[in-house]
């Protein structure tokens, strides 16, 4: 029986309770939950944490330009398939010249198909009940990609590849699929239909303090305050890549190792907002906010 | 049982079909759905499938479940509290709260209340020995009204339906429509004291506690109005608010194609590399170049105010594709050369304009309004020319599709090169019709 219960966070990872939700309500129902979202919203964290929290085993897929099915559920090594299946004649051969080492197979016998099979992390997920799949950032996979997937997602069925073996998985054993978007394409509405569908809100700043404290437990409460002015009032102004969940994260590490007074001047001072704004044009766009309103990097203490 | 739900989200341009209530059908057995909040969430994650479709999804909920119309720029406070359902609900809650409420207190108790999930009431159930402790990190988590009265809550009243069997619960469900429907019984039961929620009456939501339901309702109450949350008008002429559904809809220039070609090269190496066993490599083609000519007419005060979004949206393009895309100007209409600023003082000829790869998509923007005697024969040479050579090209005209009749050299030009109106369904339409004759040349 595949892990129903209803999962809130752990202590590393704050779960909106929306999202949380979400997922319950995607595990209970034994379909995949589509996570879409800025950047840096804790997207794949969520699985991630889940797994560790509970203790269930983890499969991950990085979607990439060039993925397709055969990596994400199982190939057929053709290579050591032919390597064995000529070993015979080899030692055969080795014999007749008089030589008594001899060559193994290992433990696979060309006989049975299935020890050519290199599973993926699809068909490992699926063999396990009870774990937890994740497919990352599905949007940079071509188009095909998510179509190929249609059937294993509604069937619950793999076939492997040459061997023919199925694997094949009930509704309750189900892993927890999980995939994440960026939203730099559209997915394809046949693939959409089959998930639970969740788009993470961005973090009020309520919300990013928790967020924060269970990043960097012992942050100066100040020192945090003083950041998150600074973070949300660049989010505000419209830049063309908005700092995300990440980048505070990161810039805040940076203002952990110095002393919360010299931190609080120097997030005052916009020191280190490389961590936070991306590109130049960006960057221009804030050197001439501060230039032209005074009062932005001032009114903050 | 239900049957018109489908129906009823289709006309919000929701995606909603028999498959949805089989969903929710599962979800029920599965018990996920035991309140009105419960509905809400369980449709949102079946339904919902883009950020925009939040806004649509909570107003076609509203208008389903609780009978609130809300009406285009109207705020889920406003429809709340000039709808009937509201009006019946307050009317009792008053009586029993006994005690002055202002509005703004009655719309969050409300809005909880449809909101109420079982997951909140789980967190209260449990949480009910975290209060007795005094823990004050519950209190982050759950915000309460600092009220007298929440140590004498009667949590044991907050039965939920998980003793009615689906059928009495659908079948509840079904009648509070049918009164809906009618009006007979004015107002909603799916809250309220009689009907299907039982929680109205001296449950733990009594009195301005909040038990909860705080994300639904916040959401809620968000997605009203925001237009990351809701469509924008899909028809209406292009501008800074509707550029990235324009550039949306131009993505598709970018043809998808699975076609799969044997990869010769790559099939000898990695034969070779097995040592002689030549198993086919399939490369799967992909014809991702995207190469765009853009022809803008920058003359006469009716182009004015279009050419700022058009570069625009061709200039996030760039950035986003980074691919090819040459930018010409003209006006009014294209004769013998287009020019390549937009002072229009260099000029290329048409020879050279047509000396580019027939694999260029040519997008033309202009209103194609001007006087009769503007569009000579060495005019209309040069439209034919550049759709003939370059199979791709669209005109894109800013000007609304309802006047296109009543100009002359719109309905002239329109029949040299296709023309669509200058919006993001516009230009989708463009596009695809670009790409559907890719498919036959």
């Amino acid at each position: 029986m595949a892990e129903t219960s209803h999962w809130t966070g752990s202590e590393k990872y704050l779960c909106d309770p929306a999202l949380a939700q979400a997922f319950h309500m995607a595990r209970t129902l034994g379909m995949p939950l589509l996570i879409e979202g800025e950047p840096g919203t804790g997207k794949t964290e969520l699985p991630i944490h889940y797994a560790k929290d509970r203790g269930l085993d983890l499969e991950v897929y990085p979607v990439g330009s060039k993925s397709n099915v055969e990596q994400f559920v199982a190939r057929f090594d053709h290579v050591k398939y032919l390597r064995d299946s000529q070993i015979e004649i080899l030692n055969a051969q080795r014999e007749e010249k008089g030589l008594d080492s001899k060559l193994t197979t290992g433990d696979r016998n060309p006989e049975s198909l299935n020890d050519y099979v290199v599973k993926g992390p699809a068909a490992v997920a699926y063999s396990k009940p009870n774990s937890v799949l994740l497919i990352d950032e599905i949007d940079k996979a071509p188009r095909e990609f998510p179509n190929d997937l249609l059937y294993a997602l509604s069937h619950r069925k793999f076939i492997m590849p040459e061997s023919g073996e199925v694997i094949e998985v009930s509704e309750e054993d189900m892993p927890a699929i999980v995939i994440t978007s960026n939203r730099e394409q559209e997915l394809p509405t046949a693939f959409k239909g089959r998930c639970i569908y969740h788009y993470i809100d961005f973090p009020d700043q309520e919300t990013m303090g928790k967020i924060i404290e269970k990043h960097h437990p012992n942050m100066d409460e100040k020192v945090v305050r003083v950041a998150l002015d600074v973070f949300y009032h660049l989010r505000r102004l419209g830049l063309e890549r908005a700092p995300t969940t990440r980048e505070i994260l990161n810039w805040l590490k940076y203002m952990s190792e110095i002393t919360p007074n010299e931190a609080v001047k120097k997030i005052a001072g916009l020191e280190g907002i490389g961590a936070l704004i991306k590109t130049q044009a960006d960057m221009e766009r804030v050197g001439r906010m501060i230039g032209a309103d005074e009062s932005f990097g001032t009114n903050l203490n | 049982m239900l049957s018109s739900l489908p129906e009823h989200f289709r006309s919000h341009s929701l995606k909603a079909d028999v498959r949805t209530l089989l969903l929710l059908r599962k979800a029920m057995q599965k018990g996920l759905v035991k309140t009105l909040g419960d509905i809400y969430n369980v449709l949102k994650g079946i339904i919902v499938k883009d950020p925009s479709d939040m806004g649509p999804f909570t107003k076609a909920y509203y208008a389903y479940f609780l009978h609130i119309p809300i009406k285009p720029g109207q705020t889920l406070e406003d429809a709340i509290l000039r709808s009937e359902t509201f009006q019946k609900w307050k009317t009792d809650y008053v009586e029993e709260a006994d005690r002055d409420i202002t509005d703004e207190e009655l719309v969050n108790t409300f809005l909880d209340k449809v909101h109420l999930t079982s997951y909140d009431i789980k967190e209260v159930v449990s949480g009910k020995e975290i209060w007795d402790k005094d823990n004050p990190d519950q209190e982050d988590t759950d915000p309460i009204n600092e009220d007298d009265d929440i140590p004498s809550r009667k949590l044991d009243k907050m039965a939920d339906y998980s003793e009615l069997s689906l059928e009495e619960l659908l079948e509840r469900m079904e009648k509070v429509r049918e009164q809906q429907k009618t009006r007979h019984g004015g107002g909603s039961h799916w809250i309220g004291t009689g009907g299907i929620s039982p929680y109205g009456h001296g449950g733990a939501a009594k009195n301005g506690i909040r038990v909860g339901g705080q994300g639904g309702g916040k959401m809620a109450r968000k997605v009203m109005g925001d237009k990351n949350y809701f469509p924008i008008d899909r028809d209406s002429t292009l501008n800074d608010n509707n550029i990235d559904a324009a550039l949306a809809s131009i993505k598709g220039v970018i043809e998808e194609s699975a076609t799969e070609k044997l990869d010769v090269p790559q099939t000898i190496k990695s034969g070779l590399k097995r040592g002689g066993l030549f198993i086919p490599e399939m490369s799967s083609e992909k014809n991702e170049e995207l190469k765009i000519i853009v022809l803008i007419d920058n003359g006469g005060y009716s182009m004015a105010p279009y050419v700022r979004s058009v570069q625009n949206l061709f200039r996030k393009m760039r950035t986003r594709f980074a691919h090819d895309l040459e930018v010409y100007y003209f006006h009014n209409t294209i004769y013998d050369r287009v020019y390549t600023d937009e002072r229009r003082t260099k000029a290329i000829s048409i020879e050279k304009l047509l000396s580019h790869s027939k694999d260029y998509r040519v997008f033309i923007m202009g209103d194609a309004a001007m006087a009769p005697y503007e569009i000579n024969s060495l005019s209309i040479e040069s439209l034919k020319a550049i759709p003939q050579k370059f199979k791709k090209c669209v005109w894109l005209n800013p000007e609304p599709i309802k006047y296109w009749p009543h100009t002359y050299t719109i309905q002239l030009i329109k029949q040299l090169i296709p023309m669509f109106p200058l919006t993001p369904a516009g230009i989708e339409r463009a596009v695809r019709s670009m790409n559907s004759k890719g498919t036959e040349g």
